[in-house]
C-alpha cells in the first residue's frame, strides 16, 4: 500500500512517531513503517521535505526541554545543563506527554531518575539527593496551583492555643539530605554545593498565592505533622511529649519561642467561627 | 440544542471588544495594581483550567474588570483519537465561570494514542478530514452550548494528502458548523512564506463575515523559514497584512500575542495601539520586505506554553 493511502490515523501516527521517537513506530504500519518523508510531505521553495519535518521536530524536543527546565531549575543547576538534558530527554522518551497541561510533564521525573539511577551496582549518594530534589520541585509546583482560598484570619499570638488551626494550604516534607535550604539558597541566586546527607525538615505554606518555604527541626515536624493528622494542639502536645520522651516543663519553656516563629511564618490561622 | 443557523447567528451578533492584550503571568501585578486601559484580555485556557491558585485567582479578578476571551491549544479537534471529555468538561466549567465572550482554539491536533505533543501539528487538508472536523466541530459546539471560534495556526509544512486550500477548509468549516474564525494575520505570514503561497490572497479568500479577531504576533526570520515566535515587535509585513484584514473585515476584535522574551506591560500595550494606525489605512499591496536579519536555532511558541512560574 502506498502511502497517498494513509488514512487520517495513519497520517498522525506517523508524523507524531516522527516528533515523539525520531522513527516511525514500527506497529500498525507494516511496510509503510519506513515511509519516506518525501513521500507524505511536500516540498517548497526553499526546504526539502525532510527540512520542513524537521522543523516540527526540533520544535518538540526543545520546548519541552524548556519545560522541564522552568519545572526543574534547581536540579538543572545541580545536575548541570548538559546532564540535565540528558535526563530530560530520556525522560521525555520514556514518558511523552499524556495530558493537555504542561503543568504536570515532570510528573513522573523523580521516579523515572530512581528508576534510571545510574549507580545500581555500588551505591552514591548524589543520584539520591538528585531524585530527592526533582521530587520537591515537583511538589512545590503541585502546592503552588493546589486548591484553595488563600484568604484566612491569620492567627497572632494572642490567639489561645487551642484555638490554633494550620493553614490550610500547609504541607510538612522530610528529606534525607537539606533540600529545603539547597533550594532555598538557589533561588536566592547563590550557588549551592552539593549537600552531604542530613535529614531535614521543611514547611511549605502559600500564603496570598506565594510559596513559601520554611526549615524546620525534627521535634517541630513531628509536632505539626501531629497537629495536621490530629487538628488539636492538646493532642499533638501530649503525643510531642509521651513519644518524643520531652518533659513537660521543656516543652512548655520551648513552646513560646515555636508559638511566635510558627505564626510569624503564618502557619496558623484561628478557628474559623471564633 | 442549538442548531447550526443559532452559532452562525450567535457568531455574526459578536461585537468588537477593541485591542486586547494575551494574559501573561508576567503581568499579573501591574494588571492588578494599575488595572490598565486595555480593552480585553485572552487567557489561555489550559494555563487557567486545573488551576486553584494564583493564575484562577488572577483570572476571576481580570475578569471582573475586563471583557475576557478563553483561548485554547489543546481541543485537538482535528486528531483521530476520540474528543478529550475531562478536557471538555474543565474547559466548559471555566467558561461558566469567566463568561467569556467567546471560546477558541486551533485548526490543528496536538496528538494521537493520548499521547500530547504540546504543539499545534498540521491538519491534512482534503474532503476526509474536512468531514471529520467538522463532526467534531459541532460535536463540541453542542457540548459546550455555543460556537467555538477556530484559528489558522501557524504551519511549517504541507501533506501531500491536501486538496483543499487552507482558506476554503476555513470556509467549509464555517458554512457546516457556523463555528467563527479567528483570522492570525502573522501566522498567514508565517504560513505563506514557509509554503509558498501569497497571504494576501489568502486573506481575500477568507470569509469575513464569520472572522471575530485577529492575532498579531512577532516573528523570527530564518532566512529559509519562518518560525511562529511571538517574542518580538510585529513586523511591518504583517502590519500591512493586518491593514488589509481590517478593511475587508470592517474590524474585529484585535489582540496582540506576545510569549518569549515577555517586556513590561506597558511595552506590550504601545505595540498593541499600533494597530490603530492601520485601521482605516487603505492597504496597498506593498511589495513583501525581505528580511536581512537572519536567526537559526528558533522554536515555535505558538502561545504561553511554559509551566507555572512558581513564586516564592
Ligand atoms: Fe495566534
Amino acid at each position: 500500500m502506498g502511502t497517498e493511502n494513509f488514512s487520517l490515523d495513519e497520517l498522525q501516527q506517523w508524523m507524531q512517531g516522527m516528533l515523539i521517537y525520531h522513527v516511525p513506530v514500527e506497529s500498525n504500519f507494516g511496510t509503510n513503517a519506513g515511509a519516506p518523508v518525501e513521500d507524505i510531505v511536500n516540498a517548497s521553495q526553499r526546504l526539502s521535505a525532510v527540512s520542513h519535518l524537521d522543523i516540527y521536530r526540533y520544535s518538540y524536543i526543545a520546548r519541552l526541554r524548556s519545560c522541564m527546565q522552568s519545572q526543574f531549575s534547581a536540579l538543572t543547576y545541580a545536575l548541570g545543563n548538559e546532564l540535565f538534558q540528558l535526563f530530560a530527554d530520556q525522560y521525555l522518551d520514556t514518558y511523552p506527554s499524556e495530558s493537555y497541561s504542561l503543568n504536570t510533564l515532570g510528573q513522573h521525573f523523580s521516579s523515572f531518575l530512581e528508576e534510571t539511577r545510574p549507580d545500581k551496582e555500588a551505591k552514591e549518594s548524589w543520584p539520591d539527593f538528585m531524585i530527592e530534589l526533582a521530587g520537591f520541585e515537583y511538589t512545590l509546583s503541585v502546592i503552588f496551583d493546589e486548591y484553595a482560598i488563600d484568604t484566612n484570619t491569620a492567627a497572632t499570638i494572642d490567639t489561645p492555643d487551642n484555638m490554633l488551626v494550620l493553614h490550610p494550604v500547609f504541607h510538612l516534607l522530610s528529606h534525607r539530605f537539606p533540600i529545603c535550604n539547597y533550594y532555598l539558597e538557589f533561588s536566592q541566586g547563590k550557588e549551592p554545593e552539593l549537600p552531604f546527607p542530613e535529614e531535614s525538615y521543611c514547611a511549605v505554606i502559600r500564603l496570598n498565592y506565594k510559596l513559601g518555604l520554611f526549615s524546620i527541626r525534627a521535634a517541630q515536624y513531628f509536632f505539626l505533622k501531629r497537629m495536621q493528622e490530629t487538628h488539636s494542639f492538646e493532642k499533638a502536645k501530649t503525643m510531642l511529649i509521651n513519644e518524643k520522651g520531652i518533659p513537660q516543663t521543656e516543652f512548655d519553656r520551648v513552646w513560646p519561642e515555636w508559638k511566635m516563629n510558627f505564626i510569624a511564618s503564618g502557619f496558623f490561622i484561628e478557628q474559623p467561627g471564633t | 440544542m442549538p442548531s447550526v443557523s443559532n452559532y452562525r447567528q450567535q457568531i455574526a451578533n459578536m461585537t468588537n471588544p477593541g485591542l486586547g492584550l494575551g494574559l501573561r503571568s508576567k503581568h499579573f501585578n501591574y494588571i492588578l495594581e494599575h488595572n490598565p486601559p486595555v480593552n480585553w484580555f485572552e487567557a489561555i485556557s489550559e494555563n487557567f483550567m486545573d488551576s486553584g491558585g494564583r493564575p484562577h485567582y488572577v483570572l476571576r479578578q481580570v475578569a471582573e474588570k475586563y471583557p475576557v476571551v478563553l483561548h485554547g491549544v489543546s481541543l485537538s479537534i482535528g486528531s483521530t483519537d476520540a474528543l478529550n471529555k475531562e478536557y471538555l468538561s474543565k474547559l466548559k466549567q471555566l467558561a461558566a465561570e469567566v463568561n467569556p465572550l467567546w471560546v477558541s482554539d486551533h485548526l490543528c491536533w496536538t496528538g494521537v494514542n493520548s499521547l500530547n505533543a504540546h504543539d499545534l501539528l498540521p491538519v491534512v487538508l482534503n474532503e476526509v478530514s474536512l468531514k471529520h472536523i467538522c463532526d467534531r466541530i459541532k460535536e463540541v459546539q453542542d457540548y459546550m452550548e455555543r460556537p467555538m471560534v477556530f484559528e489558522n495556526p501557524s504551519t511549517y509544512l504541507t501533506f501531500k494528502q491536501s486538496t483543499i486550500a487552507e482558506y476554503d477548509f476555513l470556509r467549509y468549516m464555517v458554512e457546516e458548523t457556523g463555528c467563527g474564525l479567528l483570522l492570525d494575520v502573522n501566522n498567514v505570514y508565517v504560513s505563506g512564506f514557509n509554503n509558498d503561497f501569497d497571504p494576501v490572497h489568502y486573506i481575500r479568500q477568507l470569509p469575513y463575515e464569520s472572522i471575530v479577531q485577529m492575532h498579531l504576533a512577532g516573528h523570527q526570520h530564518c532566512g529559509t523559514h519562518i518560525i511562529d515566535t511571538h517574542d518580538r515587535q510585529v513586523a511591518q509585513d504583517v502590519w500591512n497584512l493586518f491593514a488589509l484584514a481590517w478593511e475587508l473585515t470592517g474590524g474585529v476584535a484585535t489582540l496582540l500575542e506576545w510569549d518569549g522574551n515577555i517586556p513590561d506591560f506597558e511595552t506590550c500595550h504601545e505595540e498593541l495601539l499600533k494597530a490603530k494606525q492601520y485601521m482605516n489605512h487603505n492597504f496597498q499591496a506593498a511589495p513583501i520586505t525581505v528580511q536581512q536579519e537572519y536567526e537559526e536555532e528558533a522554536v515555535s511558541n505558538p502561545v504561553n506554553f511554559l509551566v507555572n512560574e512558581i513564586r516564592l
